[in-house]
């Protein structure tokens, strides 16, 4: 046999060097970095939130106004730099307003999805039991819906209102932050230290939050952060179908729905949201994958 | 002696990687006559595989053959065509693995497997591969050939698909056939049957067999001549009698003297190799062992000595070799095998008297 | 391989998409017989008259006897009337729109297998090229641009630019001739749907066939020779099509997710179309009955998905 255990080589044949050994989260962080589509829609999805959060401010002109001098259908122009609506109203402003409502439901979706399928997931990966069976049962029974057929229904019931179509939205998209997290819980839970941490006395809310979500948190954020364009799109549908945000009040969704019917009119004013959801989602998605390559430890080289 | 079958001069594999560039495998040379069971041995990351893979062309990105040649059959490998290369491989050549779960592919039956072998090629006519597969399978020895030759690989043992990889790799009746690590993945018992087999079939067939591995007791049984590796350059090469009673190489004499044997006498030491195999980017100057060697010299740590003859049949690359070690070193009663121990010489040019140093070594309590 | 086991787990999976159906209709029925407003109210009908109707209709009685007449009669086949039009049985309406949903979806997801594996296989064989790169933002883009903008490109582009080649067939407003629509009228938004739900499949492939290009058995298939097409196809799509499979459940929801809006943009005349149609107008009996159709679409689709797992790997038998 060889005298001494070699660590720091391997065949090369196939297999991989590993020269130093670099902590998950600092390789994580030099990867994403070196992504430079993740990069990229980073500091788009930035801009986007200062230009939202800049509407709450101030728009160059209020969103809901049908301003009396203006003509309908404007083109692009330098007082109405996106042009106008049908009604005569100024489109960027819409546009602005638009953005804030994305991101609200966006995030604020993801939220509500992250704080229900944690929590569910940890109980019944962690302390298995009938509980596990019990929530197994029903996420197995519900997981098959299409998540839109229920969100529509929810959202009639419970009625208009951004807070409303943000419940309506989670309602089953939770079920697959639940799954995931209760999958990562049972692997964690037989990890060594975790036999550790319950030897020494320590109480199962302690190991719950102090040890097995820290493990788990990358998949976690990696979902979380792909919850936020379905959420977006969802609601933009709806808002397209007239299911949604209630006008006044500018969702893209709903300028695109306007715009499709005045379509052979003036394109723009379908051009500017399509540009907008297009190019948002796309940032979402590939932020999502940038986290998702960094932070997959099966992809070190 | 009839002209060898392959003929490996000065080959040379390096991996072209983010870190840099690892020369993995720098001026190996050595041949194989026809019907000759070869043994190359070396710990993990000498090389021994790369060489392999190198010859059947497998070597994957970024690694690349910069230099050298291989003469199979009086033709150059290196210089063959794509399709050329593919239809050596597994005809002429043939390679198996470690893992024999995972060189199967899990959803392919194993008599399938076989069967394309032997379909690729234009050696076996086309009516004769499926009852050869079951001939074949019989061979190796597994039982009740005709109905296994239908399951896939998981209904398996261990021992049993790596006989049934052994008749895979025999299939076309090749000239040559190189196993990489086979019984590493199986247990002690298994591994023997398989060696075994490989023994009887070398009769049988005349194939040539390479056998590489990092464990010397599987070399002594089937291989009549070794080499060994370490760090990317053949070190010593001899017949298996040669290389186990009498080493001339200090890696090879360490090697063996690491080995657990149930012979040995009771206050028998076994005796560690200090240090760890260098880093095969920034390879230091000389002789590459002289960083773990008990006997270095002066000259070890400048110059890197060539492969020379030390007996009939014999080649080892070392400025000091053990026959000297053994006279003037006191190798035989050896008990401290740190860098330089025995011959007293450091980096730096620090040299103590050897007998000062003896004197330390043996008034120095503990190991 | 249909073997007593296999037939033990159909048997299991079928009890079990029956009590989801029943549980999901039980639902969806108190969930929609509780929104305001009832098909019913007008101008015209309303006090005496209206009470006369909803008794009529058996709306006046208690939840759950309505509930228990509405799934004794679906067990039979019959899921009850419409509420708009008078009197018209559901059943034979949901069938044909049933049927007109899956000519849309099965074409779509004929493109998007299609489309998202030779994508996948492509980008994966030629990892990191300019075409690995081409291809998976195609891929990211599918599923990221919305399938209305999409949709909206899509009539801009045959409707007013390039009127000659369509013909003028797909016209603005959209329209379906009859009920199974023409080639050209199906082609565009098949399309859509497909390449909407193709990235996911492009995604999974590649990064199945990358893993599976890694394996041992590759570098066997290698060292024995064959063909690189050979060991491209034969050994590692096999099995990197594992976990393709795995996602076909969730594809086909996504199938039906994007159904629903395409139909409803393209006034393609399936179930999709319908859900909505009967929430606008509170015909609540015909979105309970397309909203179970759906659940026993999708639990016939996870069985079938399921079961052609044993087909594909042999390691896996129930």
């Amino acid at each position: 046999m060889a005298a001494i255990a070699t660590p720091a080589l391997e065949e090369y044949a196939g297999g991989t060097i590993a020269r130093e050994q670099v902590g998950l989260w600092r390789d994580g962080f030099r990867r994403l970095r070196r992504n430079r589509l993740a990069l990229a829609a980073l500091v788009y999805l930035t801009l986007l939130v200062l230009l939202a959060v800049v509407a709450i401010f101030w728009t160059p002109y209020n969103p809901a106004t049908i301003l009396p001098h203006t003509l309908t259908f404007e083109a692009p122009s330098a007082a109405h730099l996106l042009g106008t609506d049908d009604l005569g109203r100024d489109l960027l402003s819409r546009m602005m307003q638009g953005a804030q409502i994305s991101l609200i439901v966006g995030v604020g979706t993801s939220l509500i999805v992250l704080t229900v399928g944690v929590v569910v997931g940890l109980v019944a990966g962690y302390f298995r039991g009938w509980i596990d069976t019990v929530i197994s049962v029903f996420i197995n029974i519900f997981y098959g819906i299409p998540g839109i057929l229920v969100a529509i229904i929810l959202y009639l019931v419970l009625g208009r209102g951004l807070l409303n179509i943000m419940i309506a939205i989670s309602a089953t998209a939770w079920m697959d932050m639940a799954r995931l997290v209760r999958g990562q819980a049972f692997s964690i839970r037989e990890r060594e230290y975790i036999e550790a941490a319950r030897a020494s006395g320590a109480r199962s809310g302690k190991i719950l939050f102090g040890h097995i979500l820290p493990n788990a948190l990358g998949p976690i954020i990696v979902q979380a952060t792909f919850v936020i364009p379905i959420a977006i799109l969802t609601e933009a549908f709806l808002s397209y179908l007239g299911l949604g945000i209630p006008s006044p009040l500018a969702s893209w969704g709903s300028i695109a729905s306007e715009g499709y019917a005045a379509l052979p009119l003036e394109p723009y004013m379908m051009l500017w949201p399509a540009i907008a959801l297009s190019v948002t989602l796309l940032a979402f998605n590939f932020l999502g994958d940038g986290l998702r390559d960094a932070f997959d430890p099966r992809q070190r080289r | 002696m009839t002209d060898p079958i392959l003929e490996v001069r000065n080959l040379s594999t390096h991996f072209f990687t983010d870190d840099g560039e690892v020369k993995a495998v720098r001026g190996v040379s050595f041949s194989v006559s026809p019907g000759e069971t070869l043994g190359i041995v070396g710990e993990s990351g000498c090389g021994k595989s790369v060489t392999a893979m190198s010859v059947l062309g497998l070597v994957q990105r970024p690694g690349k053959v910069v230099g050298g040649e291989i003469m199979f059959k009086g033709r150059d490998l290196l210089k063959f065509t794509k399709e050329e290369l593919r239809n050596i491989r597994g005809r002429d050549i043939a390679m198996i693995f470690q893992d024999p779960l995972s060189s199967m592919n899990p959803v392919l039956r194993v008599g399938y497997q076989i069967d394309e072998a032997m379909y690729a090629h234009d050696k076996i006519p086309k009516d004769d591969v499926k009852p050869r597969g079951i001939d074949l399978l019989r061979q190796v020895r597994v039982s009740d050939a005709e109905r296994r030759i239908n399951d896939f690989p998981h209904q398996f043992s261990g021992g049993m698909r790596q006989r049934a990889m052994i008749a895979m790799g025999l299939s076309n009746k090749p000239d040559l056939l190189i196993a990489d690590e086979p019984t590493t993945a199986l247990d002690v018992t298994v591994q023997a049957q398989i060696l075994e087999l490989l023994r009887d079939l070398n009769e049988q067939t005349g194939a040539a067999i390479i056998l590489i591995t990092h464990n010397l007791g599987v070399v002594a049984g089937l291989c009549k001549r070794v080499l060994v590796m370490y760090a990317g350059e053949i070190v010593e090469e001899g017949t298996a009698e040669q290389i186990f009673e009498r080493p001339q190489h200090p890696y090879t004499w360490s090697l063996l003297r690491s080995v657990p044997r149930i012979d040995a006498s009771r206050g028998h030491r076994l005796l560690s190799i200090e240090g760890l195999p260098p880093d095969l980017i920034d390879l230091p100057q000389g002789c590459k062992f002289n960083p773990r060697c008990p006997f270095r010299v002066e000259r070890c740590f400048s110059e890197s000595p060539p492969i020379e003859q030390v007996a009939p049949a014999q080649h080892a690359a070392c400025w000091v070799t053990m026959e000297r070690a053994y006279a003037e070193m006191g190798a035989g009663t050896i008990t401290d095998t740190s860098p330089g121990a025995a011959s007293g010489v450091h980096p730096g040019g620090r040299t103590l008297p050897v007998a000062e140093v003896q004197a330390a070594i043996g008034g120095a309590s503990g190991d | 391989m249909l073997t007593r086991g296999t037939l033990i787990y159909i048997a299991q999976r079928l009890a079990l998409i029956l009590f989801t159906l029943i549980v999901v209709s039980f639902l969806v029925f108190i969930t929609v017989h509780s929104l305001p407003g009832s098909a019913f109210e007008s101008e015209k009908v309303h006090g005496k008259a209206l009470q006369l109707v909803l008794h009529e209709y058996g709306l006046d009685r208690p939840i759950l006897v309505q509930y228990w007449s509405f799934f004794t009669n679906a067990i039979h086949g019959n899921l009850g009337v419409s509420f708009q039009i008078r009197g018209l049985p559901i059943t034979p309406v949901v069938m044909r729109e049933l049927s007109v949903s899956a000519e849309l979806g099965g074409t779509a997801l004929l493109i998007t297998i299609g489309l998202g594996t030779t994508f996948g296989v492509l980008a994966a064989i030629r990892q990191n090229s300019w075409v690995d790169y081409t291809l998976t933002s195609i891929a990211v883009v599918g599923y990221s641009v919305p399938s209305f903008v999409l949709a909206g490109l899509g009539v801009l582009i045959f409707s007013y630019w390039l009127p000659t080649v369509t013909n003028g067939v797909i016209s603005y407003p959209a329209e379906w001739s009859g009920t199974y629509g023409t080639i050209l009228e199906l082609s565009l938004p098949a399309i859509i749907l497909g390449f909407y739900t193709s990235g996911q499949v492009t995604r999974i492939t590649r990064a199945a066939m990358l893993e599976v290009l890694q394996q041992d058995y590759i570098r066997t298939a290698r060292a024995k020779g064959l063909k690189s097409r050979v060991v491209t196809v034969r050994h590692a799509l096999r099995n990197a099509l594992i976990p393709v499979i795995s996602i076909l459940g969730p594809l086909v929801i996504s199938i039906i997710t994007g159904s629903v809006i395409i139909e409803n943009i393209f006034g393609i005349p399936g179930l999709g179309k319908e859900f909505v149609e009967s929430i606008l107008q509170a015909d609540y009996n015909i979105t309970v009955a397309v909203f179970t159709v759906y659940a026993l679409l999708i639990g016939i689709a996870n069985l079938i998905v399921d079961l052609l797992y044993t087909v594909v790997d042999p390691r896996i038998r129930y």
